[in-house]
C-alpha cells in the first residue's frame, strides 16, 4: 500500500535532498547511521518499510561488498595492517574508510528511497508544473513512475499467453533465460506499437499544443512549509560552506 | 434533458478558450479556419462535417485504404457507418477526426469540410496541414480500445477528464465546471475520484467518450462503442449517445454489427472495400444486397438460426473437464475486504459438449476460464482434465490438453508473423507435422493468405481469428474461449461457429464465456450463468 506523505511534495523533496547533502558534507559515520535509522523508522511508519528496505538492499549490498573489497583490501594509505595476503592487505584505515563511505551512501540511498516511495507522484508533477516546469517533463516523470508497473503487467500477459501455448517455465536457469529472451521481443514491440497509438491520442487531447498550460490538481502549500524549505536550504548551504572551509588547505583525506 | 444543460453552459466557455487555438487548425491555408461555430449555427448551414475522398492511401501502400467516398454528417443525427472487418471503418473514422492526418499518415485527394469551411487536399506538399489538437476540439474520436484514449498519467477520473483542458490552458474555474458538467452528462459523477485503472469496461468506455465530449465537439466519431460491454454497459452508452444527439452533436457510429444502436441511427453508410457501396435510411438498407455482401453482422439472423449446430454429446461418456468445489478470490486491494469471486463452483463437461457461461462484466467469467489451464490456481477445490487433477502441473504442460482463447487477442499475440504465431509451441506437440497443423488452423479461420503479415497489422476481427487459430492448431481436448464473438464480423462469426462445431465433433469439450446471451443460446448445449461465484442453469 502506498501511503502518501502529508507534506507538500516539494517540502519532502527538499528535506530528502538537504538531508542527503548535509550527511555527505558532515561525513561522520554516527550521523550517517542516525539518518539511515531515522529513514527506516519513518518508512515503517508510512507503511513503506518493506519496499524501501527491499530496494535499498538491492542497491546497497553489491555496493557495500565492492567498497569492502576495494578499500578494505587495497587502501594505499592504510598503515595498521590487520592481515595480509600478497598484495592484498586488510588495514584498519581501509576498513574505517569503507565503513564511513558505506554508511554515508546508505543514508543517502535510504532517504531518497523514503521520498520516492512516499511522495504522491501526481502531487509532485502538479507542484512542479505549477512552478513552470514544462508539461512534457512532468509527463515523462509521471510516465517513468508508472512505466515499471505497466511493463510488469505487460510482461505478465505475454508470459501467460506463452505458457498457455506450451511454454514451461520450470527447471533451471537456462530455460528461464530462454523464456526471458522470448518475452523481451514481444515486450519491446508491444511497447513501441502502444506508444504509436498513444501519440495519436495525446495529440488529439492537445498535448502537443503550444501556449500556456493550466493544472486541475491543486496542491496546497502552507506558508510554514515554504519557510521550512527556505530554512533547510540555508542550513544545507551553511553545512556545505563549513565543510569547504574546514577542508580547504592542508586538510587530510576525507 | 436537464442533465445536458450544465455541460452545454460549460461548453461555451470551454470553446471560448479553445477558440484561441483554433486559428492554428491549419498551419498552411489557414484563411478558412476561424472560431468554431456552435452546434446550433451549424444546423442552419447543413452538414457538421462533409468528406469527399477521392482516395486515401497510407504511406508506402500501393492500394488506397479508402476511395470514391462522399459523406455528409448532420448535427443532432446518429450516422452509422457499417461494414465488415477490413472495410476501412477505422481508417475513415481516424481520417475524419484528424487522428490520421493527410500528408502525415498518408496521402489524401479530396476535401474535408468542417462546419462549412472546406479544406482541399491534392496529395501535394503544399496541402493544408491539420493541427490535431485544434481539430479535435471540433471532431472528437473514441477508439475501439477505449484505454488507448487515456493519458495514463492522471490518478483520478476527474484529472483524466481535465487533461485535454489543461493542455489548452483552460482556466481552472472553467475546468471545474466542464469536468462536473461532462461527468453528469456521461454518468461519471460518482466515479470522479476513482483511479482510471480500476474502472470496468463500460465505465472505461464512458470515460473515453467523456474525454472527447468535454471539448464539446460538434462531431463525435465512435469506433465500435458497444464492443465487449454487458447489457448494463450497453444501456449506459446508448443513453449517452441519445443525450448527445439530443443536444445537437453529430454522432458517427463505426460498427460491424447492425445491432439495436445502429438501427436507431438516422442515416446509414455501408462501407465495402474502402468505398461506400450504399447509403440511405436504415429501413431501406437493412435488407439490401449491399449490406448482405459486407461482413456486417445482422444479430437476429445470426443468433436465431445458427449456421452450424454441433450434435448433442454422448451422455454416458467420461467427462473431459471437471471442476469441483472451486473457490478463488484475488488478494484484497485497499481497505475493502473482497468477497471471493468463485465459491464452491462445480462443472462437468463431457466430450463433444459445448457449455456457455454468461454473466455481467466483473462476475468472474475470465477468472473461471483461467483456472482451466492453470494460469490461476484455486484456493479450494480441484480442476480435473481427462480425469487427472492439474494441481502441481505447470500451465505449459496443461496447454497440451487445454487451449485458452484470451479475452483480448493482443494479449495472446506476440510473434512477428501470422504463421510464426500459429506455429508457436507446436513442434513439441506435433513434431514434424507442426507446420501442416499451423497451416490447417490458419486455413480454418481464413487467414492462409495473410501468413506472412505482422499480427499487429491485422484488423481487430482477424486478430481474434488468429488467436483462435493458435488454439485450434493445438487440437486440445478442452477449448476455453473467452468472449470469442467480440469484434468478429459475420464472416468471422461463421468461421468461429464452424471451428467450435468441428472441435465438438472430434470430441473436445468446449467452454465459452460470453456476455452475448443470444449467441450462447444459439451455440451451446448448455447455458450457465455465473452468479454470486457459482454456476447455475441460465
Amino acid at each position: 500500500m502506498r501511503a502518501p506523505s502529508t507534506l507538500h511534495p516539494l517540502t519532502s523533496l527538499t528535506a530528502a535532498g538537504c538531508t542527503a547533502v548535509i550527511t555527505t558534507a558532515a561525513g561522520t559515520w554516527p550521523l550517517s547511521l542516525a539518518v539511515a535509522l531515522a529513514a527506516v523508522v519513518l518508512a515503517r511508519r508510512a507503511g513503506a518499510g518493506r519496499r524501501v528496505l527491499g530496494t535499498a538492499a538491492a542497491v546497497l549490498l553489491p555496493l557495500g561488498l565492492s567498497l569492502l573489497l576495494l578499500h578494505g583490501l587495497f587502501f594505499p594509505e592504510g598503515r595498521t595492517v590487520l592481515a595480509a595476503w600478497g598484495p592484498a592487505r586488510v588495514t584498519a584505515e581501509g576498513l574505517a574508510f569503507a565503513w564511513e563511505a558505506g554508511t554515508r551512501t546508505g543514508a543517502c540511498v535510504l532517504v531518497l528511497l523514503l521520498f520516492s516511495f512516499t511522495v504522491s507522484a501526481p502531487d509532485l508533477v502538479a507542484a512542479l508544473a505549477a512552478r513552470g516546469l514544462p508539461p512534457q517533463f512532468g509527463f515523462v516523470l509521471a510516465s517513468a513512475l508508472t512505466l515499471l508497473p505497466a511493463m510488469a503487467g505487460r510482461l505478465e500477459r505475454i508470459r501467460a499467453a506463452q505458457e498457455s501455448r506450451g511454454l514451461v517455465l520450470r527447471g533451471g536457469v537456462l530455460p528461464r533465460l530462454a523464456a526471458v529472451r522470448l518475452q523481451m521481443v514481444p515486450l519491446v514491440l508491444g511497447l513501441i506499437e502502444e506508444s504509436g497509438n498513444r501519440a495519436q491520442a495525446l495529440d488529439a487531447r492537445g498535448f502537443g499544443a503550444a501556449g500556456p498550460r493550466t493544472s486541475y490538481r491543486q496542491v496546497t502549500d502552507p506558508p510554514a512549509q515554504r519557510r521550512l524549505r527556505t530554512a533547510m536550504l540555508l542550513l544545507t548551504a551553511a553545512a556545505v560552506a563549513l565543510r569547504l572551509v574546514a577542508s580547504w588547505p592542508g586538510a587530510g583525506p576525507v | 434533458m436537464t442533465a445536458t444543460e450544465p455541460a452545454a453552459a460549460t461548453a461555451a466557455s470551454v470553446l471560448a478558450a479553445a477558440a484561441a487555438a483554433t486559428s492554428s487548425v491549419l498551419a498552411a491555408a489557414a484563411a478558412a479556419a476561424t472560431a468554431p461555430a456552435p452546434a446550433g449555427a451549424v444546423a442552419a448551414t447543413g452538414a457538421a462535417l462533409a468528406a469527399r475522398i477521392g482516395s486515401f492511401s497510407f504511406h508506402g501502400e500501393a492500394t488506397p485504404a479508402l476511395h470514391g467516398l462522399d459523406l455528409s454528417i448532420r448535427p443532432g443525427i446518429l450516422t452509422a457507418v457499417l461494414g465488415g472487418s477490413g472495410s476501412g471503418k477505422t481508417t475513415l473514422g481516424k481520417l475524419l477526426a484528424g487522428w490520421h492526418r493527410p500528408g502525415h499518415s498518408g496521402t489524401l485527394t479530396g476535401s474535408l469540410t468542417l462546419a462549412g469551411e472546406p479544406l482541399t487536399f491534392r496529395g501535394l506538399e503544399d496541402d493544408p496541414r491539420i493541427n490535431p489538437s485544434a481539430w479535435s476540439t471540433r471532431v472528437g474520436y473514441v477508439p475501439q480500445d477505449a484505454a488507448a484514449m487515456l493519458s495514463t498519467v492522471r490518478s483520478t477520473v476527474a484529472e483524466e477528464l481535465a487533461f485535454g483542458l489543461e493542455n489548452r490552458g483552460t482556466p481552472r474555474p472553467d475546468m471545474l465546471r466542464a469536468v462536473a458538467g461532462t461527468a453528469e452528462l456521461t454518468g461519471l459523477t460518482a466515479l470522479l475520484a476513482r483511479d482510471p485503472a480500476t474502472l470496468s469496461g463500460g465505465e472505461l468506455r464512458r470515460l473515453a467518450m467523456a474525454c472527447a465530449v468535454i471539448q464539446n465537439p460538434g462531431v463525435l466519431v465512435l469506433d465500435e462503442p458497444l464492443a465487449s460491454l454487458d447489457a448494463a454497459g450497453i444501456i449506459q452508452v446508448r443513453d449517452l449517445i441519445n443525450r448527445l444527439t439530443g443536444a445537437g452533436t453529430a454522432v458517427v457510429l463505426l460498427s460491424q454489427s447492425a445491432d439495436g444502436l445502429a438501427r436507431s441511427a438516422g442515416h446509414w453508410i455501408i462501407l465495402d472495400g474502402g468505398t461506400a457501396s450504399a447509403s440511405g435510411l436504415p429501413r431501406e438498407l437493412i435488407r439490401s444486397a449491399e449490406l448482405a455482401r459486407t461482413g456486417t453482422v445482422l444479430p437476429r439472423v445470426i443468433h436465431t438460426v445458427p449456421a452450424v449446430r454441433a450434435s448433442a454429446p454422448e451422455p454416458g461418456a467420461a467427462p473431459v473437464l471437471e471442476l469441483e468445489g472451486l473457490g478463488f478470490g484475488y488478494p484484497g486491494t485497499g481497505d475493502a475486504a473482497r468477497e471471493p469471486l468463485l465459491r464452491d463452483l462445480g462443472l462437468t463437461v463431457r466430450p463433444g459438449e459445448i457449455v456457455a457461461v454468461t454473466g455481467p462484466n466483473g462476475a468472474g467469467k475470465s477468472t473461471l476460464l483461467r483456472h482451466l489451464n492453470g494460469l490461476l490456481r484455486p484456493h479450494t477445490g480441484e480442476v480435473r482434465v481427462q480425469g487427472r487433477s492439474i494441481a502441481g502441473t505447470p500451465t505449459g504442460r496443461i496447454a497440451a490438453s487445454v487451449g485458452l482463447l484470451f479475452q483480448h487477442p493482443r494479449d495472446q499475440l506476440f510473434e512477428r508473423t501470422v504463421l510464426r504465431e500459429a506455429s508457436f509451441g507446436l513442434r513439441r506437440l506435433h513434431g514434424r507435422g507442426a507446420g501442416a497443423r499451423a497451416h490447417e488452423a490458419l486455413e480454418a479461420v481464413g487467414l492462409s493468405g495473410a501468413a506472412q503479415s505482422h499480427p499487429a497489422e491485422l484488423p481487430a476481427s482477424q486478430q481474434r481469428l488468429l488467436a483462435l487459430a493458435t488454439v485450434l492448431a493445438r487440437c486440445p481436448a478442452v477449448l476455453a474461449l473467452d468472449e470469442p464473438t467480440v469484434g468478429l464480423d459475420r464472416h468471422g462469426l461463421e468461421r468461429l461457429d464452424h471451428a467450435v462445431a468441428a472441435a465438438a465433433a472430434r470430441g473436445a469439450a468446449v467452454v465459452l464465456v460470453t456476455h452475448d446471451a443470444a449467441y450462447a443460446r444459439a451455440t451451446a448445449h448448455r447455458v450457465l450463468a455465473l452468479d454470486g461465484g457459482r454456476l447455475r442453469e441460465g
